[in-house]
Formats: structure tokens, C-alpha cells, sequence
């Protein structure tokens, strides 16, 4: 049995050049930008949510070295 | 003869039901953030004859993917089988034949070993399982596509649960509750591309 595999040499695409290729036009964007924000926001706080998780800790010990 | 086809696109060959919208979004988000251009016959404008938009499509794409994974026969009056992605991975296999440098096809399946039994012809090609799950889709294209560089199968998930709770937005935006739809594929590939950003490629993996 064999499975093919896709060596890719060709260099990352940038996100202008993806949505090139995609054939997203500005117009697009613009009408998605409000949807965007909302869920860069909601990304934002899970990329921080361990760091957030570590701050009772942090408090923890500030309240025992005052 | 064809232009070279473009060195990211892939065409994606999937059913257009409900049932596989999940998987659907898994392929647009994981091959976006693997940096990689999926494409869906349904993009095309009108005006030429189906199939022959689809034979382009492929002929402009360097990879495909077919999704085997819903044979079942139809539940509605009279069952019917599907097979449009067997007749488009047929056209994709024939083109690949006479253009071996310019294209490579890999079929995708739920079920180990069901494929010998409904595609006796593809004996000899190992398809990637996916096992009908989100998280299995991103695994297998991350196996087909390997990169030193690419987002970790958590953060893919990340990427997934966001766009897919964004579906009905999109919906509403669209006017349309088809996920199929060009508009609406139009989106998800946009929404993809601007959350991919926040995992830009080499970033360490969660």
C-alpha cells in the first residue's frame, strides 16, 4: 500500500498573498471585519487564558510575602 | 495545454450535505492555516458546463483531496448512492496519469478498509483515516502535508471552534444557510486566514 505525501518547498504564503489566491476581495473583508474582531478578541484570551490561570498563584504568594 | 497549476491550491472534493459540514470547515481551516489555498467546484461562476469547471479546477490545483467517507446510500426515497466525489477523484486520477509532475491526489475515508470494499479499483492506495472527527481531519492533513513549520493540531482545534460558532454570523451575512455556498466559502476561508495569523509559521506549538 502506498500513501502519498506532499513535500512542500515553495515558501509560507503571506495573509496578502493568501487572500490573493483565494480571491478575496477587500469588499469581503471589510464586510467580515466586525466578525473578525469579535473572534481575534475571543483568540486573544484563550491564547492568555494560561497565563491568566497562573495569577491566583501569583496573588497567592504577593499575599504571603506582605 | 493548461497553465502550471498553482503550487498551494488544493481542490477539495467533499459531499455538500449537513452532515459533513463539520468536516467541511476542518478541511478549509487546516489546509489555511498549513498554508495551503483550498478550492470547491462550487466557487467557480456559472455559465460553462459543470464538469468542465470542475476538470479546470483540478487542472489549476497542485494537490486534491477526495473525501470518500459518506458512501452510504441516500436515507430519502429512493437511497441513492453518491457519486459525484468517486467520478471527480476518477476525472483527478486521469489527469494526474497524464501530468504526473503537476498534480498529486490523496482520498480521505472514516473507516479503515471500507475503501476495498467500495473502491476495489484504489487497492494498492493507502487513504488517510480521519475517523469522522474535526480533530482527525487535522491529523491526516498534517500527515499528507508535513512541515516543520506548521500550528500544532490544538491550535488548529483553537482555530476550528472559533470559525465554526461564527457559522451562523456568516449565515446571516450571506443570506444563506447553505455552508456549500460561494459566499459562505468565501468567508470561512477569509475568517481562517485572518485567525491563522495569529499562528504565524515556526511558532512554538501549545
Amino acid at each position: 500500500m502506498t500513501r502519498p505525501v506532499a513535500h512542500i518547498t515553495a515558501p509560507w504564503p503571506t495573509q496578502e498573498e493568501m487572500e490573493k489566491s483565494l480571491g478575496i476581495s477587500k469588499a469581503r473583508k471589510r464586510a467580515l471585519q466586525a466578525i473578525v474582531n469579535e473572534l481575534k478578541a475571543k483568540l486573544s484570551n484563550w491564547e492568555e487564558a494560561p497565563v491568566t490561570s497562573v495569577e491566583p498563584e501569583k496573588r497567592r504568594k504577593r499575599a504571603s510575602a506582605a | 495545454m493548461p497553465p502550471l497549476p498553482d503550487p498551494k491550491g488544493v481542490f477539495l472534493n467533499v459531499p455538500y450535505d449537513e452532515e459533513f459540514s463539520s468536516l467541511y470547515v476542518a478541511y478549509i481551516v487546516g489546509l489555511i492555516l498549513l498554508g495551503l489555498v483550498p478550492h470547491l467546484a462550487s466557487e467557480i461562476p456559472g455559465g460553462d458546463r459543470r464538469l468542465n469547471r470542475i476538470i479546470q479546477l483540478i487542472q489549476s490545483c497542485r494537490y486534491s483531496i477526495h473525501d470518500l467517507s459518506r458512501v452510504e446510500l441516500n436515507v430519502a426515497p429512493s437511497a441513492t448512492p453518491r457519486f459525484n466525489m468517486p467520478l471527480e477523484l476518477g476525472m483527478t486520477i486521469t489527469w494526474q496519469i497524464l501530468n504526473p509532475n503537476q498534480h498529486t491526489w490523496f482520498v480521505c475515508e472514516s473507516e479503515p478498509y471500507r475503501i476495498q470494499r467500495s473502491a476495489s479499483d484504489l487497492n494498492g492506495t493507502d487513504p488517510y483515516i480521519h475517523g469522522g472527527t474535526v480533530e482527525g481531519v487535522f491529523r491526516e492533513l498534517c500527515n499528507a502535508f508535513p512541515h516543520d513549520r506548521a500550528p500544532s493540531v490544538p491550535q488548529m482545534l483553537i482555530v476550528y471552534f472559533l470559525v465554526a460558532n461564527a457559522l451562523d454570523s456568516v449565515f446571516e451575512k450571506n443570506g444563506t444557510r447553505n455552508p456549500y455556498s460561494r459566499s459562505v466559502f468565501l468567508d470561512l476561508c477569509s475568517l481562517s486566514v485572518s485567525l491563522g495569523t495569529f499562528y504565524p509559521p515556526g511558532k512554538p506549538a501549545v
